[in-house]
């Protein structure tokens, strides 16, 4: 392996962005200098052994290193991670068989619901014996199940809605996570399963099954300090998960009639591709991603409730997708990074900027204006609470001048 | 026995009857030709062969098996292919991956071997891409497997669908105005490539062709349609001569050699 | 039993009310379908906006004093034909800068266009408002005559508020149902609905009447909003979205592109909506109540769409050509 200006470049740049970090963990900009070493690697022309150790360097140590220095970068990449998951499993959906299901968030609800209300006492309410929470070793077992669940609810949702136009699809898919929400805000009664608007807590974290191991070498780490870094690596494996089952499913006979389904439906059909089979099949694929990392998210916030559930959790995954490139996997990576990014960090800090800002009470003197104290920036304008504008500007944006997304499905050389 | 056999099919859309109690016989080795003036009913025809659209009435025979209610996937791997009259190439995949979905049929991997990636579902894929390229090959489009199809010239995209076709391995190949836009000489050399594809790659081919010359050297019977009837059928000799179809197809008064579209 | 039928009055008075709302927001749906086979994803922002101009006004009058001095007839004229006009050119704009440009791409690349302007005028709405008045939740101002009754006999009291509704609706589907069926602006939009290409073959500016559909379309929904407003008083700009679904759904159910369609759509739905809400929970004695309200219109529009896609009124929809 012969190591050139490049290698030496994109190690020197990951390095010094790291540094960064240590030596201002507070600072926004440190960090996404940091993120954007992930970028560096990606984009950079070394080999791919090269890019594979440097990128596994980066998630694997430096950034629970990081996280170790400010425990909210820690959050930030867990919840990348669930974004890439779900956005992964949105763009089997939209982008390889072309349906445009406006109602993914319903079975991230799903498999979210499913581990709050039999990992809390929750089921108390409905089934009897007493036997609920189920200990977090059932977090695992349920990890699968919901996988199982998605599937089959996303191929039941098919079923009606399969024979449908485009446009009729994408309005009834919304409507339906928009009944699932309903359910699950009322199903407190007249039996309470799900608790309703109030929510469910406290629903068990995932089982520390290598604690004895942790003991055994000598560590005793408490667990809430432990709990941030299992859950960094835990959505960190799924993520990783579902980018080798995309990859391998797209590169199979299932991906190749997907495309040529979202391509051409007739010529397809005509080409031997049974088309319900498969559109069914995308469906549940997309929805058992989401549905898993549903699971992931009730152990992780402990606390879930509709409101987590909304319209809005589905276009924002839909914005990921189409920022990144329909069809596209690394394209569906990079706009779930960074719009996740976007919303956690550029738009909470241009929010705590602006909060010190009018506590400063500087006045600006503009000409022809006169006088502007700054803090009469009225306290409801908060860049934080514009999630929508930031999905509705990527959507319009994207579709006026890149509908093909900033990581268009690129041709592969070679076989 | 006769490969394929359509008896009396009949498809209206509302008012229009597009197809009136066509019957057509394909015997295996043989090319035979669909002709017709525009609004013929002949694409209907294929449609309704490949199960895209059910016939009002008629029965489709193919080697011994009812054919009519049949999705078109099912009939697809039944064992006939078509190509479209419009081009109808996936635009956003390569040209490789054209040809393997052609293969969709005669790939059996599961959703498991898939996953995880099994040896079978290797070995399916390794052989599936390995057979894609020779027929890359046939269709004279080396070194271009890579490239979107959309990005190839009009002819390549003719000879990709073709191949794409043959990539189902059909017993009966359909071609939908296989030469349309190619000029007389470009048109024979493609009618020389059918004819050596019966027996290597298909048993039986039936082409729509709007150009009855280019049809006659090669094609062992012709069908003739009109507004939907069957008017003709027989040697290309006979129907050549046939009265009826100089005056259906090309108006009184015309030379059947003159026909071009 | 004798409860239920106690409020079956105010029901259907309910159930009126909506369905005209309904029907209102209805026409911008279908109008558009009509012309453009695409779904106007933000026709409920144009809806919201509508009844946003109509507090604006209303406030402002209150601020300058105006509020109690002028007749109310006029004050409400001025509100009713402002949230018109403005919501009429707000979707025009809308059309013109997030639609248009895209009109040769596939559908679905303008229905996710629509959607993102439709979350884009959410938030540049509340961005407005909270730079304005520091709160994006409007209260309408009190006008006293509306929250008048008038006795109907039999004991049944109708509010005047759900009057104006009901008679500003009758009066703008009127005006609406003259113009496009008796003038030649009227008729060009049918003709564009009819066959696009033909209609530019024949020398009517499509691109112009496209625009004329979403002005038209857009007073309608402007109307609404301002009703929506005056009706139930509080406004956030977020309060589009269900009634804007139900209002697709409206037209959906009365069959797409289908003018008198859209107007027995929205009067079917609201009424479901309306008898839902109160007898749901009689019906089931309380298992379900009002809550399912919302998610009945989607039942109902997956329950249409899968039973009957043309809808009530819909013309057969086109074969899907092979
Ligand atoms: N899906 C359809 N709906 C209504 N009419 C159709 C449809 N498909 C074809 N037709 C009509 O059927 C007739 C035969 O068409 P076609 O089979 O395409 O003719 P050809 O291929 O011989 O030129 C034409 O008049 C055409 O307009
Ligand atoms: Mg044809």
């Amino acid at each position: 392996m012969k190591v050139g200006l490049t290698h030496v470049g994109v190690v020197a740049y990951i390095i010094a962005s790291s540094a960064l970090v240590f030596v201002f963990p507070q600072s926004v900009l440190a960090f996404l200098c940091f993120e954007a070493s992930l970028l560096v690697i990606y984009y950079a022309s070394v080999d791919q052994t090269t890019k594979f150790c440097l990128g596994t360097i980066v998630l694997l140590v430096l950034l629970p290193l990081l996280g170790s220095v400010n425990g909210y970068y820690l959050e930030v990449a867990i919840q990348v991670g669930i974004f890439v998951a779900l956005a992964l499993g949105l763009n089997i959906v939209v982008g390889f068989v072309g349906l445009l299901n406006l109602g993914f968030v319903a079975f991230y609800a799903i498999g979210a619901y499913l581990w709050a209300i039999f990992g809390s006492p929750q089921a108390n309410h409905f089934l009897p014996g007493n036997l609920f929470p189920l200990s977090s070793v059932w977090f695992f077992p349920f990890l699968l199940l919901s996988v199982g669940v998605g599937a089959l609810t996303g191929a039941l949702l098919g079923l009606p809605v399969l024979r449908l136009r485009g446009d009729y699809l994408a309005v009834v898919t919304l409507g339906f996570a928009e009944v699932v929400r309903a359910l699950v805000n009322n199903f407190d009664k007249p039996i309470n399963i799900t608790n309703g608007p109030k929510g469910i807590t406290p629903i068990e974290k995932p089982p520390l099954f290598f604690q004895p191991l942790l003991e055994f070498l000598g560590f005793s780490v408490n667990p809430s300090t432990l709990y941030p870094f299992y859950f960094y690596f835990l959505v960190l494996f799924i993520a990783m998960l579902t980018v080798v089952v995309a990859r391998r499913l797209e590169e199979s006979r299932i991906g190749r009639a997907w495309k040529a389904i979202r391509e051409d439906e007739i010529a397809a059909a005509a080409m031997g591709i049974p088309v319900v089979r498969m559109k069914l099949l995308g469906l549940a694929v997309g929805a058992s991603f989401a549905s898993a990392v549903g699971v992931l998210f009730a152990a992780k916030q402990v606390f879930i409730n509709p409101e987590s559930f909304t319209f809005m959790e589905s276009i924002g995954v839909l914005a990921m997708v189409i920022l990144g490139g329909m069809g596209s996997i690394p394209g569906a990576i990079l706009g779930a990074t960074g719009v996740t990014i976007l919303n956690l960090q550029v738009l909470k800090g241009l929010s705590l900027w602006l909060n010190s800002v009018r506590q400063s009470g500087i006045v600006l003197s503009i000409p022809l204006f006169g006088d502007f104290t700054l803090s009469q920036i009225p306290a409801q304008f908060e860049p934080a609470k514009y999630e929508r504008m930031v999905f509705g500007l990527i959507l319009i944006l994207m579709m006026m001048f890149r509908p093909q997304g900033v990581l268009p499905p690129r041709q592969k050389r070679g076989h | 026995m006769a490969l394929l056999e359509l008896r009396g099919i009949s498809k209206r859309f509302g008012g229009l009857q597009a197809l009136n109690r066509v019957d057509l016989t394909l015997e295996d080795g043989m090319i035979a030709a669909l002709i017709g003036p525009n609004g013929a009913g002949k694409t209907t025809l294929f449609h309704t062969l490949t199960g895209i659209y059910r016939p009002d009435e008629g029965e489709i025979h193919f080697i011994g098996r009812s054919l009519v209610g049949l999705k078109p996937d099912k009939i697809t791997g039944a064992g006939i292919s078509r190509t479209f009259q419009n081009i109808r190439l996936f635009a956003h995949m390569t040209v490789l991956e054209n040809i393997l979905v052609g293969m969709h049929c005669r790939i059996s991997t599961s959703l498991w071997g898939i996953l995880l990636q099994s040896q079978g579902a290797h070995r399916q894929e390794r052989d599936a891409a390995r057979r894609a390229m020779e027929l890359i090959e046939l269709a004279g489009l080396r070194g271009k497997e890579n490239e979107w199809a959309h990005q190839l010239s009009y002819g390549e995209q003719r000879r990709l669908e073709i191949a794409r076709a043959l990539a189902a391995n059909p017993k009966v190949l359909l071609l939908d105005e296989p030469t349309a836009g190619m000029n007389t000489t470009e048109a024979q050399s493609l009618m020389m490539l059918f004819k050596d594809l019966i027996g290597r790659y298909v048993q039986a081919v039936l082409l729509i062709e709007h150009n009855m010359r280019v049809v006659m050297g090669i094609s062992h019977r012709v069908y003739v349609l009109d507004y939907g009837e069957k008017i003709a059928e027989g040697h290309p000799d006979e129907v050549r001569r046939d009265p009826r179809v100089i005056e259906a197809y090309l108006g009184p008064g015309t030379w059947v050699g003159d026909a071009q579209s | 039993m004798e409860l239920a039928l106690d409020i079956l009055p105010q029901v259907l008075v309910d159930g009126i009310v909506l369905g005209f709302m309904y029907a209102l927001i209805a026409l911008g749906y279908t109008m558009v379908y009509g012309v453009l086979e695409f779904i106007n994803f933000a026709h409920s922002e144009i809806f919201v906006l509508g009844a946003f101009v109509g507090v604006e006004i209303l406030l402002l009058l209150e601020s300058a004093g105006h509020l109690a001095t002028l007749h109310t007839a006029f004050v409400l004229l001025i509100v009713i034909l402002s949230g018109m006009l403005l919501s009429g050119l707000a979707a025009v704009a809308l059309e013109r800068v997030a639609y248009r440009p895209l009109q040769r791409s596939p559908r679905l690349v303008a229905l996710i266009s629509a959607i993102g302007a439709s979350f884009f005028l959410q938030d540049a709405l509340r961005f407005f408002e909270s730079l304005w008045r520091n709160t994006f939740y409007l209260t309408y101002p009190t006008l006293d005559v509306l929250d008048k009754t008038v006795p109907l006999g039999l004991n049944v009291v109708v509010p005047v508020k759900s009057l104006l509704v009901i008679v500003t609706a009758l009066v703008a589907l009127a005006v609406l149902h003259l113009f496009v069926n008796r003038t030649r602006l009227g008729a060009a939009i049918r003709a564009v609905a009819q066959d696009p290409d033909t209609a530019s073959l024949m020398g009517i500016p499509v691109n112009r009447v496209i625009a004329l559909t979403f002005f038209v379309g857009g007073a309608m929904g402007g109307l609404a909003g301002v009703l929506f407003g005056l009706h139930y008083s509080l406004v956030n700009p977020y309060s589009g979205f269900f009634p804007g679904l139900k209002a697709f759904t409206a037209a959906v159910l009365g069959g797409i592109g289908n003018i008198p369609g859209a107007m027995l759509g929205g009067m079917v739905l609201g009424m479901l909506e309306a008898f839902a809400a109160s007898y749901l929970s009689i019906l089931t004695d309380g298992a379900f109540g009002a809550e399912y309200k919302d998610v009945f219109a989607f039942v109902v529009l997956i329950l249409i769409l899968i039973l009957r896609p043309k809808g009530l009124l819909g013309e057969k929809v086109r074969e899907e050509g092979a």
